[in-house]
């Protein structure tokens, strides 16, 4: 069967829902290095929605978002991506979905050093050879108000410029989801802020999807919804968080980790 | 520090490879060379020391004082004299010798060898109180007996396809013989062995030959037990007549016979010395780039170093032992290759009718202290300038991620220094231009400037290196996205792409001067025999004193397919003060078989008192048809006679008409021999060349092996000698640039997408699929490639147009040619050699996970 990976799968699909996982296990290693990551998490990324993800250093936040995002493949458990099944898709059409549904930011920027600004906005469509919506573009380019230094490259900017042109980046082909692993990482508070504004803006006003991994309360305070790791399990979920909400339930965390 | 560089050796395996391997293959060619020739020379002088084994003193007839008549001591050394030296106290063995040269036809009627006149001993059968003669070991059939018999050497009897009772054609010094072959015997000379022939007579028949009846050419001696050679050869001169014959000792005679035959053999050993040179100084690039990387790839762990408390010398030390370690291990492997490519050699260099003696691989001193030195030396020295800008390293600088761009004053010194190494070589080479002489001191004038002209190439090239590949950009950019990144990649660093692309430059730069130069005399040396030559064939001898037989001549006018022949008297001339080359021809047949360019007058008028010159000639004296000019014809003796000549006409140099054109019967009259003929010019019906009539013609001129029967090919080629040898080390060169090119390529490109990792993680994360990955690394490669390239052939162009200048003096012929084809072919192949490079580094980019981008941070 020559399936279209991009097909609807009528039987599982939610409407609604941007990405999901199902019993998503991922093993690292085996006998005595044997550790689990991830320990049979289900969760689902309503479209529209700002959602951050917690938890202590180890708990397998990143390892969550890079097997949602298709950048790694679970041991076990399903990924769905819209209406496609991650598990069903060979290395060059995992490589298409990334190009044309999702949208990273990294800590580390990630931009390539060679390219001016607006040559790494639209990497992603060039690299598809697509020409970009320059409306669209246009937009994004104005929300992160970076229109006076498209031509810069990336040394010839601040790390809150860069960031900047990285949330662009992620934008610009108008994808299902935009991930973010720790996106403000790198950054001081205020550009941190800035970026976490327009994730936000891109949510509210362009109507995008957003996941970002974080472990700075202050940023999750940015997100619509709080969900919370341990050890690889899915422990806890948050609505309309605020930095000092999520603050005490870390430090709920910590107290187990301790007494416990 | 010693344990931090084996250490660091020891991580970088996979890069440091390439080094050792670039390095290696320098090594191993300057040290199969040396072991090569110490091998060969050693052979030789084993063979020549075996040929006069048994012989302590040589006597032989000493030569006549000049002027004195040549026959006075001929008559010298007989069996009287042999009698003689038998009874000299510690004289065992008395053995007289007949020694001559003859040369063979091959059983097909074609001359056998017969370019090597130095390689055709012909002597005399001398059998011993055994019957047989110790010398000549008889391997089939028996001792030539009488004068219609012949014995040979088991080499010469296979190459010329003989069998015992076989006709052999021969010739010493004029008429054809020939002779049936009784026996095949071996022989230690070690001109056969090195591809010559020879040939046995009976003792009577070499005394008529090459001596007079009675007589010998020499008698050897051999000694009793406990001799000494030399006192020997003082008892053996006390009885001599002391104006008529001398006494020389057996080893003297053997190192003399094994430097002259080395001699004519030292051509084999300068092709696989320049590629020493060639490879060891690509390589060198490599090797500065590998330590360039590997450095830069360390300036963290150097800086933690220098922050912990290693000074300065100590971090140069540390790279240094490193160097140290490489080039010892390189040096080391490069010399057992360097023992196989010693073992080849003899087989590769020689051929079937060119044997290089054999003989067991001698291993002195002076290539395994080459092969160190060159290895170590050209690693240590090529890792030093890394060293050193690894120690300025500042541990604050290198904490930093972002490599620093290269200081603009440093750019600038670089571009000051560079332009003026340009502007020294051009225009020296430029200046040479005006020359036209191809004079020793301009050719190496030219040399230098090349070599100049290279250095500044590759100081300029980092400069460059960005104007180059934005133009090869254009190329790039129809691949889109993963054209633009490659091109950009190839940018980010020029001084690196610039040390890649320099061993390609180089190799490109030799292959396309030298292929531009071969091509271009190739092409100068045909026209020059076809602008003199309108005849089809021209027979001609080896020898100078030699000439053909007049009644051959009319054979050679009678042989069917023949439309004229056209006898030629060469002899020479003297004009004011210098000798000259003349060719006696006759004037109402020299227009159909020499194609003559004249400036004025006509041919028509030669004739007695009357001479045609060259136009070189025509400009030393100042004269013009119609003038008059002193001349003396012949070789002449003390009382030469000046006799004043009419300039009939003047042509433009023409080297199958010589200097100066005469009348036949006035140049034959004063010619060595009086009436001789030197040359025959044939043209044929139709202007047919073929294996037919060449043939024919051989039958017509008797099957002399003496004499040559060539076509304009054959002319050509014979002219054209070293410029195959150019060739061979045009392609040669091309294989080894290729190489090491390509490992430079594949060292560079490793490195660098080691360095990108987290790039490539960041591109397969948003979207580009391996093949792109793989694509962008491949053309990152052609571009470097095609950057290297086309600097080389501006460079190797620019060179062989100058260097052609000068040969322009030489060869009147000279235009440049450059052959198109090759070179469009050469470019294709480095493109290629960028593309294969790339394979492994490519497929390592693209075997990256897209997880490498957020991973590990």
């Amino acid at each position: 069967m020559t399936a279209d990976p991009f097909a609807p799968h009528a039987l599982r699909t939610t409407p609604g829902i941007a990405a999901a996982t199902t019993d998503l296990t991922k093993v690292h290693g085996s006998g005595d290095t044997r550790v689990v990551a991830l320990d049979r998490v289900s969760i689902e990324f309503r479209e529209g929605e700002f959602t951050a993800i917690m938890g202590p250093s180890g708990c397998g936040k990143s390892t969550l978002m890079h097997c949602a995002a298709g950048l790694d493949s679970p041991s076990s458990g399903s990924v769905r991506v819209g209406t496609t099944e991650l598990s069903a898709l060979d290395d060059r059409q995992l490589t298409q979905l990334r190009r044309d549904r999702i949208g990273f930011v990294f800590q580390a920027f990630n931009l390539l050093p060679t390219l001016t600004a607006l040559e790494n906005i639209t990497l992603p469509l060039s690299i598809a050879g697509r020409r970009p919506d320059q409306q669209w573009l246009d937009r994004v380019v104005a929300m992160v108000g970076l229109s006076q230094r498209l031509g810069h490259r990336p040394a010839q900017l601040s790390g809150g410029q860069q960031q900047r042109v990285a949330v662009a980046r992620a934008l610009a082909s108008r994808p299902a989801i935009v991930f973010g692993d720790e996106p403000t990482g790198n950054l001081d508070s205020r550009a941190g802020a800035e970026v976490l504004g327009f994730l936000r803006e891109s949510v509210r006003e362009l109507g995008r999807t957003v996941v970002m991994v974080t472990h700075d309360p202050v940023a999750a305070g940015y997100a619509d919804r709080v969900v919370f790791l341990s050890d690889g399990r899915l422990v806890d979920e948050m609505t309309r968080p605020t930095p000092d909400r999520v603050l005490d339930r870390m430090k709920a965390f910590d107290t187990r980790a301790h007494t416990g | 520090m010693l344990r931090t560089a084996l250490r660091n050796a020891l991580a970088h395996k996979a890069r440091l490879a390439m080094t050792v391997l670039a390095v290696c293959l320098g090594v191993a060619f300057v040290s199969g060379t040396l072991v090569f020739a110490d091998s060969s020379a050693a052979a030789y002088r084993a063979a020549a020391t075996r040929n006069f084994a048994g012989v302590a003193v040589t006597v032989t007839p000493k030569s006549p004082p000049p002027g004195a008549a040549a026959d006075r001591s001929a008559g010298v050394l007989d069996d009287a004299l042999a009698r003689k030296l038998a009874g000299v106290p510690g004289v065992a063995a008395v053995r007289p010798s007949v020694d001559g040269v003859a040369t063979l036809n091959a059983s097909d009627g074609t001359p056998l060898r017969a370019d090597k006149a130095w390689a055709h001993p012909a002597a005399a059968y001398v059998p011993g109180a055994d019957g047989k003669d110790s010398r000549y070991p008889l391997v089939k059939g028996r001792a030539p007996a009488n004068s219609g018999e012949v014995a040979l050497d088991s080499g010469t009897a296979a190459a010329g396809h003989f069998r015992t009772g076989d006709t052999v054609t021969l010739a010493v010094d004029g008429p054809v013989m020939t002779k049936r072959l009784v026996g095949i015997v071996t022989t230690e000379d070690s001109r056969v062995t090195a591809g010559g022939t020879l040939a046995l007579f009976d003792k009577a028949t070499a005394q008529h030959l090459f001596a007079t009846p009675g007589h010998y050419t020499g008698i050897d001696l051999s000694a009793a037990a406990g001799t000494n050679q030399a006192e020997l050869a003082g008892r053996v001169t006390a009885v001599l007549p002391a104006d008529r014959a001398e006494a020389t000792t057996g080893s003297a005679q053997a190192a003399q016979q094994a430097t002259n035959v080395e001699t004519m053999t030292r051509g084999y050993k300068k092709i696989p010395m320049v590629f020493a040179g060639v490879s060891l100084f690509i390589g060198s690039f490599l090797i500065v780039n590998t330590f360039t990387m590997l450095v830069t790839r360390r300036s963290r762990e150097i800086a933690l170093l220098r922050a912990i408390g290693a000074s300065r010398r100590q971090v140069v030390r540390s790279v240094l032992w490193e160097a140290l370690l490489v080039g010892l291990a390189a040096s080391a492997a490069g010399f057992v290759a360097g023992l196989g490519i010693a073992s080849v050699l003899p087989d590769i260099l020689g051929t079937s009718a060119d044997p290089l003696p054999s003989g067991p691989l001698v291993i002195g001193v002076r290539p395994v202290v080459a092969a160190l030195g060159v290895g170590v030396g050209v690693t240590v020295l090529a890792a030093w300038l890394p060293a050193r800008r690894a120690a300025k390293v500042a541990p604050v600088e290198a904490m930093r991620t972002a490599g620093q761009p290269p200081s603009t004053a440093r750019s600038r010194i670089r571009a000051v220094v560079g332009l003026a190494l340009l502007a020294l070589g051009a225009g020296l080479l430029i200046s040479l231009t005006g020359a036209k002489d191809a004079s020793e001191a301009n050719l190496r004038s030219a040399m230098f400037g090349c070599a100049v002209l290279v250095v500044a190439m590759v100081v300029l090239a980092p400069l460059l290196a960005g104007p180059v590949i934005r133009l090869t950009g254009r190329l790039t950019g129809r691949f889109g996205l993963t054209g633009h990144l490659a091109r950009q990649n190839a940018l980010r660093d020029p001084r690196r792409t610039a040390a890649t692309a320099s061993a390609l430059m180089i190799s490109t730069a030799l292959v396309a001067g030298l292929a531009v130069l071969g091509s271009s005399t190739g092409q100068a040396l045909d026209r020059q025999a076809a602008a003199g030559l309108g005849a089809d064939y021209v027979i001609g001898t080896r020898t100078p004193t030699l000439t053909v037989d007049p009644a051959a001549v009319r054979r050679v006018t009678d042989t069917p397919g023949v439309r004229t022949a056209t006898a030629v008297t060469d002899s020479t001339v003297l004009l004011g003060g210098s000798s000259k080359e003349i060719s006696g021809v006759d004037p109402g047949t020299v227009k159909d078989v020499m194609r003559l360019d004249l400036t004025s007058g006509s041919l028509a008028d030669l004739g007695p008192g009357r001479i045609a010159v060259s136009g070189t000639v025509a400009r030393e004296h100042g004269v013009r048809a119609g003038g008059k000019i002193n001349a003396s014809m012949g070789t002449g003796g003390p009382g030469r006679e000046f006799k004043q000549y009419t300039v009939a006409a003047v042509y433009k140099d023409n080297p199958i008409a010589k200097d100066v054109l005469g009348a036949r019967a006035e140049v034959a009259k004063h010619s060595f021999t009086p009436g001789s003929v030197q040359r025959v010019l044939v043209r044929t019906d139709g202007g047919t060349v073929s294996r037919t009539i060449e043939d024919r013609l051989r039958t017509a001129v008797g099957d002399n092996p003496l004499l040559k029967v060539q076509d304009r090919k054959a002319i050509v080629r014979e002219a054209a000698g070293t410029v195959g040898e150019l060739l061979t080390l045009m392609y040669g060169l091309l294989v080894i640039g290729a190489v090491i090119s390509a490992l430079g390529i594949v060292n560079t490109l490793a490195m660098s997408v080691a360095e990108r990792t987290r790039e490539i993680g960041v591109l397969r994360a948003v979207g580009m699929d391996r093949a792109g990955i793989r694509r962008m690394i491949r053309l990152e490669a052609v571009t470097v490639a095609a950057f290297g390239t086309l600097l080389g052939l501006a460079g190797g162009l620019f060179s062989a147009w100058a260097v052609g200048s000068l040969a322009n003096g030489a060869m009147t012929e000279y235009s440049p040619a450059p052959p198109w084809g090759t070179l469009l072919l050469v470019c294709l192949l480095s493109l290629a050699i960028g593309a294969i490079a790339a394979a492994v580094p490519a497929r390592r980019a693209a075997a990256l996970s897209p997880l490498e981008a957020v991973a590990d941070s």
